[in-house]
C-alpha cells in the first residue's frame, strides 16, 4: 500500500528527485524497496530459525514478536502521517503518554469501559496533535521546533498530573477485557469451528485496522492526495486550491491519534498506564517508515514499507536476543545488520538505474 | 475505471470486510474460558524448619534479569555462577539487555524462556507493570522471584519477593543524615526517576524521618530524575550547591549516581555539608574512610542473588512450593559509617543466612 502523489500532479510540478517507485512500470520488480525488505525479513527469520529453532516457538517468540511489530507499526504510521507533508513529530512518544494519561484518568476516576477509555484517548491524541498542527500552520514555525517544544511541555506536565492523582505514578485500574486483550490470540477468535492462529495476538488487529484506514486515506481519498501534494510542494498545493493549513492540522491530528493508539497497545501489553509510556517511541517511529521508503521530505509514503521496516528491526533484535548476544554487542550487531540491509537496498537501486539507462 | 484503481477498491472493501468480521461476526472466548495452568502447583508435602538442601538442580536453568545495566547488579553476575556451581544447576545466565524498558525486558524474558530457562529472578523495570509479566510466566509453569524490587501495590504475583524495603532504607538514610547534622537544620533529598513507585516510597521514607524531628529539621524540595547518568547528577549537584549550598546542612541520597555526585561535589566545594549515600560502591566506601561521606546505606545484592537463586532452584525443580505464594521479605539494609566500614559485610552475611532460614519456614517441600 504505497501512495505517491498523483502522476499528473507530479509531472506538473516537475520535481526532479522522485523515488524510483514513482516512475510506474520502468522499475524492475526486484528493485522495489518493499520486496527487498520482505526478502530480507524472510531471510533473516530463516537464518535465526536455523541457528535457534526456538525462533519459531509460537507462544514464547512469535506471539510477543508480532505484538511488538504491530505496536511499532502503529508508531511508524503516526510518524508517517506527518512525514507525508514533509513535517516531523518529535513529540510522538509524549503524545502517546498524554493520551494514555487521559485514558488512565477515564478508567481510574470516571470508571469508563476499556473501549470508551480508548476512544477518549484517541480523541485526546487527535486534539493534542491538532494543536501542534495549528501552531505550525498559524505561526509558520518549523514542525521540528514546535513538536520539540510540545515534547518538553508534556514532559513537565505529565509527571505533575501523575504524582498529583496517583500513589505509584501509574494508573493501575484495569478495566474488564484488558488482560484478555493482552493474552488472547486469533486462536480465541472463531468463526464456527474454524479458529485463527495462536501465534497472532489479537492486539495486532489494531495495527491491521490502522494500516487499512491510513492506506485507504492515502491511496483512495482526495484528502490523502492533498496531504501528499502539500508534502511535495506547499506552494504548488496552494496554487491548486488545497487548503494547506488545514491539511497540516489534519496530518498532525492523525499523527496524534495513531500515537495514542500505539500508547494504548503498549499499556495493554505491559499492564498499566504510566507516565513513561512512549519514551521509546521516537527512534522507531522514524525507523519503520524511512526503512520502508517513506520520504523525509514528504510527498511519498508507504504503509506496507512501514510494516516491513518495523518487522526488520524487530526480527533482528529478537534473533539477537535468542542468540544470547550480550548488551555490549547487541546494538553493534543491530546497527551493522541494518547498515548491510540498507546498503543492499542501495546496490539494488543503482543496478536498477543502470539497467534503465541501458534500456534507453 | 483503471485496473489498479479497481484493485485498490476491491482490496479496501475486502480489508474492511475482514475487519468488520473480526469486530462483529466472530466470537471471542470470555475470560472464564481461560484454561491457564497455574504454575508450580504440584502438591508437595512436609515442611522444613531449617535451610533446605536442594536434591537435584540439574533440571533448573536459572536466569537473573536486572532492568538494565547498573553497577548495583554487577554482584549478581558472579553470584549466578556461584549458584550454578554450589547448587549444581543446569545452566545460569545474567541478562541485562532490558535497557530499562519494560517492553524490552519482557522480550528478553520470553526469549530466555524460549531458550529453555525455567526459573527467573527478575528486577522489574516498572513496579506497576511487573505483576503482569509475573502472571504470564507463572501461567506458563515457570518459577519466578521478584528480586531487588517488589511490585507496586499490595499484590506480588511472583512466587516471592526478596528486596530491600526501599522506604525503610530511605528512612534509615534520612535518620543517619539527621544524626550527622546534629538533629537540626535543612536537608535535601536527591533521588531517581520521579514517576517510579519506588522513588515515591523513598520520598515517603525521608519525609517520615524529617517529620519525626518535630520541625527541627526541614527538607528542601526533593531533587528527582538525576539517576540517569553520573553527568546529569553532577550537574544537578553543582547547581544545588551554587544556589543553596550555604543553607544546606545535609544531603541524603537514595540513588547511586546522585550519591557519587554529591560526595564528589561536596568534597570539591569545601562546604560543611554532611552527605549520606546509598550502596557500597568502592568510591563511596573510600569517601566514608576519608570522612567526605558521613554514612551510606548498603543493600544486599549478593544475598538477593544467592538466596533468590537457591529458592528458585527449589521451586523450579518442583522439590518445594511456597506455602503462601507472593510472600515479601526484606533482604536488609545496613547503615555504614566510619566505625563499621570494615565489618558491615559480616553483618550482611549473617543476614543472608537468616534469609535462608526465614524462607525455609515458608516452604512446603517433598
Amino acid at each position: 500500500m504505497s501512495a505517491p502523489v498523483s502522476e499528473t500532479a507530479t509531472a506538473a510540478l516537475q520535481e526532479p528527485d522522485q523515488p524510483p517507485a514513482q516512475r510506474g512500470g520502468k522499475t524492475p520488480w526486484w528493485a522495489n524497496q518493499r520486496i527487498g525488505l520482505l526478502v530480507l525479513v524472510v531471510l533473516l527469520a530463516t537464518l535465526f530459525g536455523v541457528l535457534r529453532p526456538a525462533f519459531f516457538n509460537q507462544q514464547l517468540v512469535v506471539f510477543p514478536l508480532l505484538r511488538d511489530i504491530a505496536m511499532f507499526t502503529v508508531v511508524g504510521l503516526a510518524q508517517l502521517c506527518v512525514l507525508s507533508i514533509g513535517h516531523m513529530n518529535l513529540a510522538v512518544g509524549r503524545m502517546a503518554a498524554f493520551s494514555m494519561m487521559i485514558t488512565g484518568i477515564s478508567y481510574d476516576l470516571w470508571h469508563f469501559s476499556l473501549y470508551a477509555g480508548l476512544l477518549v484517548g484517541l480523541i485526546a491524541g487527535a486534539a493534542i496533535g491538532a494543536l501542534a498542527g495549528w501552531v505550525i500552520a498559524r505561526t509558520g514555525v518549523n514542525s521540528f521546533v514546535v513538536t520539540l517544544a510540545l515534547d518538553f511541555l508534556l514532559l513537565g506536565l505529565i509527571p505533575l498530573v501523575y504524582t498529583g492523582l496517583t500513589d505509584n505514578a501509574a494508573f493501575v485500574t484495569k478495566p474488564d477485557g484488558m488482560r484478555e486483550m493482552r493474552n488472547y490470540s486469533l486462536a480465541d477468535i472463531c468463526i464456527g469451528n474454524v479458529c485463527g492462529s495462536p501465534a497472532v495476538p489479537q492486539l495486532a488487529l489494531f495495527a491491521v485496522i490502522a494500516m487499512v484506514v491510513v492506506g485507504w486515506i492515502y491511496s483512495r481519498t482526495k484528502l490523502g492526495r492533498e496531504l501528499l501534494m502539500t508534502g511535495t510542494s506547499v506552494k504548488a498545493a496552494e496554487l491548486s486550491g488545497i487548503p494547506t493549513a488545514r491539511r497540516v492540522i489534519t496530518a498532525h491530528a492523525m499523527s496524534g491519534c495513531l500515537a495514542a493508539l500505539a500508547g494504548f497497545m503498549l499499556a495493554v501489553s505491559t499492564g498499566s498506564i504510566k507516565a513513561t509510556i512512549g519514551e521509546e517511541f521516537m527512534l522507531p517511529s522514524f525507523l519503520g517508515p524511512i526503512l520502508g521508503g517513506t520520504l523525509l521530505a514528504g510527498g511519498f509514503i508507504s504503509v506496507w514499507g512501514t510494516l516491513l521496516g518495523t518487522a526488520l528491526t524487530s526480527v533482528i533484535r529478537k534473533g539477537l536476543d535468542l542468540l544470547g548476544v550480550g548488551l555490549e554487542s547487541l546494538n553493534i550487531y543491530l546497527g551493522l545488520i541494518l547498515l548491510v540491509a540498507l546498503s543492499t537496498d542501495r546496490i539494488r537501486t543503482v543496478l536498477s538505474e543502470r539497467q534503465e539507462v541501458r534500456q534507453r | 475505471m483503471p485496473k489498479s484503481a479497481l484493485w485498490y477498491r476491491r482490496t479496501a472493501v475486502a480489508g474492511l470486510a475482514v475487519v468488520a468480521l473480526a469486530v462483529s461476526g466472530c466470537s471471542t472466548k470470555s475470560s472464564n474460558d481461560s484454561t491457564a495452568d497455574p504454575a508450580g502447583d504440584d502438591a508437595s508435602t512436609g515442611s522444613s524448619g531449617g535451610p533446605v538442601t536442594l536434591k537435584d538442580g540439574s533440571s533448573v536453568k536459572l536466569a537473573l534479569i536486572p532492568g538494565g545495566a547498573h553497577p548495583y547488579f554487577q554482584p549478581w553476575k558472579a553470584t549466578a555462577e556461584l549458584d550454578k556451581t554450589e547448587f549444581k544447576l543446569g545452566d545460569v545466565t545474567f541478562d541485562e539487555t532490558g535497557e530499562w524498558d519494560q517492553s524490552k525486558q519482557n522480550n528478553v524474558i520470553s526469549s530466555l524462556a524460549a531458550r529453555g530457562f525455567n526459573a527467573f529472578g527478575i528486577f522489574g523495570v516498572s513496579p506497576t507493570d511487573i505483576n503482569t509479566t509475573f502472571e504470564d510466566l507463572k501461567a506458563k509453569g515457570f518459577a519466578v522471584g521478584s528480586l531487588a524490587s517488589c511490585p507496586a501495590g499490595n499484590t506480588n504475583s511472583a512466587d516471592f519477593c526478596l528486596s530491600t524495603d526501599v522506604e525503610a532504607a530511605a528512612y534509615k538514610a534520612a535518620k543517619a543524615t539527621i544524626d550527622a547534622i546534629g538533629g537540626e537544620g535543612t536537608i535535601v533529598h536527591l533521588t531517581g526517576n520521579n514517576v517510579d513507585s519506588n522513588t515515591q516510597r523513598r520520598i515517603a521514607g525521608v519525609k517520615k524521618a524529617v517529620g519525626e524531628t518535630g520541625g527541627k529539621v526541614t527538607e528542601l524540595p526533593v531533587v528527582t530524575d538525576i539517576d540517569k547518568d553520573l553527568q546529569t547528577a553532577q550537574k544537578a549537584v553543582a547547581d544545588l550547591l551554587a544556589s543553596k549550598g550555604k543553607e544546606i546542612k545535609g544531603i541524603v541520597t537514595t540513588a547511586y549516581n546522585p550519591a557519587v555526585a554529591a560526595a564528589d561535589g561536596v568534597a570539591g566545594s569545601k562546604l560543611p555539608i554532611k552527605v549520606v549515600a546509598i550502596d557500597d560502591d568502592a568510591k563511596i566506601l573510600a569517601g566514608i574512610k576519608s570522612g567526605g561521606v558521613s554514612a551510606t546505606v548498603a543493600q544486599n545484592p549478593v544475598g538477593q542473588a544467592y538466596v533468590g537463586g537457591w529458592l528458585l532452584a527449589l521451586l523450579g525443580s518442583k522439590q518445594c512450593t511456597m506455602k503462601s505464594p507472593g510472600v515479601i521479605v526484606d533482604s536488609g539494609s545496613f547503615v555504614v559509617t566510619k566505625d563499621n566500614v570494615d565489618t558491615y559485610d559480616d553483618e550482611r552475611k549473617t543476614k543472608t543466612k537468616e534469609l535462608q532460614t526465614e524462607f525455609a519456614s515458608q516452604l512446603s517441600c517433598q
